[in-house]
């Protein structure tokens, strides 16, 4: 059977030997002309939530940032808020040196210092409290929810059955036809995550790709292995109170990702995925 | 004129004989016969005629002076609109503005010139971890549209299809912290006073 499709494509098979090389190490011969496809086909959705707060600086980029500061204040000129301290100051000390002068200034009168200023505006900004950066889901690294790690992008992961195993993979379906992989991608998004999420797909190329053969046993000359082409889209819904459709889910960031795929599968994601 | 009519009128209502209805020419049927509508009615020939020749004469010279006056400025190139962020106000060239601070030690300059040496290094680095992900983010969509190809050429082609509604893409950059919930910001209206100036 190997010999009649190589017979029947072998014109085309000089430009698919490379890639099929790669894959297992024996030169199966393709033809996608007519021929039956045997690679089954997924769409994957990798689904981002984007930063909600900056990340903190490291050492060199905080030294800098003082240094700009500092190099700032030298270059500058007095503002009309300092002269008029400076003013001010002035005329306390030259009060305060020479005798009270009680025809200069009138005794009922209360003038507003620009000190008394500054510090009315220290107090309004001390009673300001802000939300923390750090929130409970971080304390209690509950990575189920959704208002974790503020600073970097959190990617979902669902439990799936795949073959006879559970496996931790990013939301895939599989691809029918009449439909672009951009719309299973979709579709593996609504299975997992309901209808009403909000979500920007970037573009209509896949991403990435992870390509693996089905073991021995189930192996056919019609089903060789998958292809999974990975999606990208960011999360523009703030929270997801009406999706979760099943109970097994994540959201990680890059770095925990290790802890739940397989290694393969890993570094293919990890090349699509920007570590910021 | 009207003062004329005034006083004929007064001596009309008087019973003057001397004044004969004939001279008066309201005898025509349209006009009316009330006092009021007589001092309107009456021709008063002298005004109008100065008001065609010599007003009209002078309105005329006045149109000419300005269509001259905007013949001239528009000659004239047109003038800059002036960038406010290059031109220092005149009150902030004031000698007592100066900063008076103690001069930097060799010391200070020493550290500043290391720090900044550290800073190039430390951007440098960052520069090139950034190319290097952008490339292998390339490489590995490449590598996905190859494969694609290989399975089918429809869905390659819809793949490499321009995605119109991905531009414009807005998005609120990261704040420092995160949004508090219930908080009720301050009321207050903002007043634009930026200057348009138009040529």
């Amino acid at each position: 059977m190997v010999a009649r499709t190589a017979g029947h494509c072998g014109p085309r098979g000089g430009v698919m030997a490379a890639p099929m090389k790669r894959a297992a190490g024996w030169g199966r011969w393709f033809c996608t002309a007519a021929a039956p496809r045997p690679w089954r086909l997924f769409g994957a959705m990798c689904l981002l939530r984007l930063p909600r707060i900056t990340q903190p600086l490291e050492k060199e980029e905080e030294e800098m940032a003082a240094l700009m500061e500092q190099i700032e204040l030298e270059k500058s000129h007095y503002s009309d808020h300092e002269v008029r301290k400076l003013e001010e100051e002035e005329q306390l000390r030259r009060r305060k040196e020479s005798a009270y002068d009680d025809d200069d200034e009138a005794p009922g009168k209360t003038v507003i210092m620009a000190q008394d200023l500054e510090d009315k505006w220290e107090q309004k900004l001390l009673g300001f409290e802000a939300a923390p950066r750090i929130t409970d889901a971080d304390k209690n690294n509950n990575r189920t929810s959704l208002n974790r790690k503020l600073d970097s992008n959190l990617m979902l992961l669902v439990k799936q059955k795949i073959g006879n195993q559970e496996l931790w993979l990013l939301p895939q379906v599989e691809w029918q036809p009449g439909e672009t992989l951009r719309s299973t991608a979709e579709r593996a998004m609504a299975t997992f995550l309901g209808d009403h999420i909000q979500a920007k797909i970037l573009g209509n190329a896949p991403y990435g790709i992870y390509k693996y053969k089905f073991p021995r046993a189930i192996r056919t000359e019609d089903n060789v292995g998958a292809k999974v082409f990975f999606f990208k889209a960011f999360l523009q819904s703030s929270d997801l109170s009406q999706a979760e459709l099943k109970e097994d889910y994540l959201w990680v960031t890059k770095d925990e990702l290790g802890d739940y795929l397989k290694s393969e599968y890993l570094k293919k994601v990890n090349r699509f995925l920007l570590d910021l | 004129m009207l003062a004329a009519a005034a006083a004929a009128a007064a001596r009309a209502s008087r019973g003057l004989s001397s004044w004969l209805p004939q001279t008066v020419p309201l005898r025509g049927s349209h006009w009316q016969t009330s006092l009021l509508a007589l001092r309107a009615s009456l021709p008063t020939r002298a005004q109008p005629k100065k008001k065609k020749k010599v007003d009209l004469k002078r309105e005329q010279a006045q149109k000419d002076r300005m269509k001259k006056k905007i013949k001239k400025l528009e000659k004239l190139a047109p003038e800059m609109i002036p960038i406010e962020d290059f031109i220092p106000p005149v009150k902030y060239s004031d000698n007592n503005r100066v900063r008076s601070l103690p001069p930097l030690s060799f010391e200070e300059t020493e550290r500043r010139v290391l720090l900044m040496k550290k800073w190039c290094v430390f951007k440098q680095k960052q520069d090139k971890a950034e190319k290097k992900a952008i490339q292998t983010l390339v490489e590995a969509q490449q590598e996905a549209l190859k494969e694609l190809r290989l399975e089918s050429e429809e869905l390659y082609q819809a793949a490499i299809r321009r995605d119109e509604g991905l531009f414009p893409f807005e998005r609120d950059g990261p704040n420092y912290t995160p949004p508090l919930p219930g908080y009720d910001p301050p009321e207050g209206k903002c007043i634009d006073i930026t200057k348009v100036y138009t040529q």
